[in-house]
């Protein structure tokens, strides 16, 4: 599990005032205010951040100790990263996609298949990407509970039950 | 224009003879697919079809609200990840 997830990143400056346009990757783009304060790679500077008004491409906001153009200017390209556990709680059977993305795939009988990749969602349900032992490409696997009974986060694995042809 | 209604929904005949085989085999498998044109009937809720995208087959688990929308909508063909932030997935 990440201790820090990237949720935004700086694309410039806005105006002339020290605003900068702020790019958020969050689900609700406006929850990126709310993980504040944000810390850029290294966490060695954090900053709160206020934002001002939706424009093209992301918001402008006012980030702490940034006062004109030329320090926003400085800031482009600044990917914001926010602690893990700024992130609420969710309900059984909800996950965040950070804390399931690494996690060790094994099949049902305890042998292990793999790894997680990534989340996807194409509008049929979620589905894990995992990158399996002595497959080229990665597999694609419904995250269902009849496919994936077991998420166990202490230990940092899933079991799965996939249905028949999905890793041959 | 719309597809006349009188010709009802266009399904490729190989994927009904394939979804009837699975649905009496009671099997729990992917059901490949080629066809993205297809229109999802009914009959084909429970069950899970994999896409082809050109590349792959895209598992696709038919829920009721997808009746009526062609199985392409489900299967993209261009790969975007993103980024996962504070993105959820729920276990259904």
């Amino acid at each position: 599990m990440n201790d820090r997830i990237c949720v935004g990143a700086i694309a410039g400056s806005f105006g002339v005032r020290g605003e900068v346009r702020l790019k958020s990757f969050c689900a609700d783009p406006e929850a990126i205010a709310s993980y504040g304060p944000l810390s850029d790679e290294k966490g060695e500077t954090s900053w709160e951040v206020k934002l001002s008004r939706p424009v093209k491409t992301g918001f402008a906001a006012k980030l702490s100790g940034v006062a004109n153009k030329e320090a926003a200017d400085a800031l482009k390209g600044t990917r914001l990263y926010a602690p893990r556990e700024r992130l609420p709680d969710l309900p059984d059977d909800e996950f965040y996609h950070t804390d399931l993305i690494g996690l060790l795939v094994y099949d049902t009988g305890g042998v292990e298949v793999g790894r997680v990749k990534a989340v996807l969602n194409h509008g049929a349900g979620d589905l894990l990407e995992i990158t399996a032992k002595g497959h080229s490409e990665p597999v694609l696997l419904p995250f269902t509970l009849a496919t994936v009974p077991t998420v166990d986060m202490g230990t940092s694995r899933i079991v799965i039950d996939p249905p028949d042809g999905l890793f041959d | 224009m719309s597809r006349s209604v009188w010709k009802g929904p266009f399904v490729d005949s190989y994927v009904l003879k394939k979804a009837e085989a699975s649905r009496e085999s009671g099997r729990n498998e992917v059901i490949k697919i080629w066809s993205r044109r297809s229109t999802i009937l009914p009959q084909f809720v429970g069950l899970t079809f994999g896409v082809y995208n050109g590349r792959k087959h895209i598992p696709v688990n038919v829920s009721e609200d997808m009746i009526g929308q062609k199985f392409g909508e489900y299967s993209p063909t261009r790969t975007y990840y993103g980024h996962a932030a504070d993105k959820k997935a729920k276990r259904k």
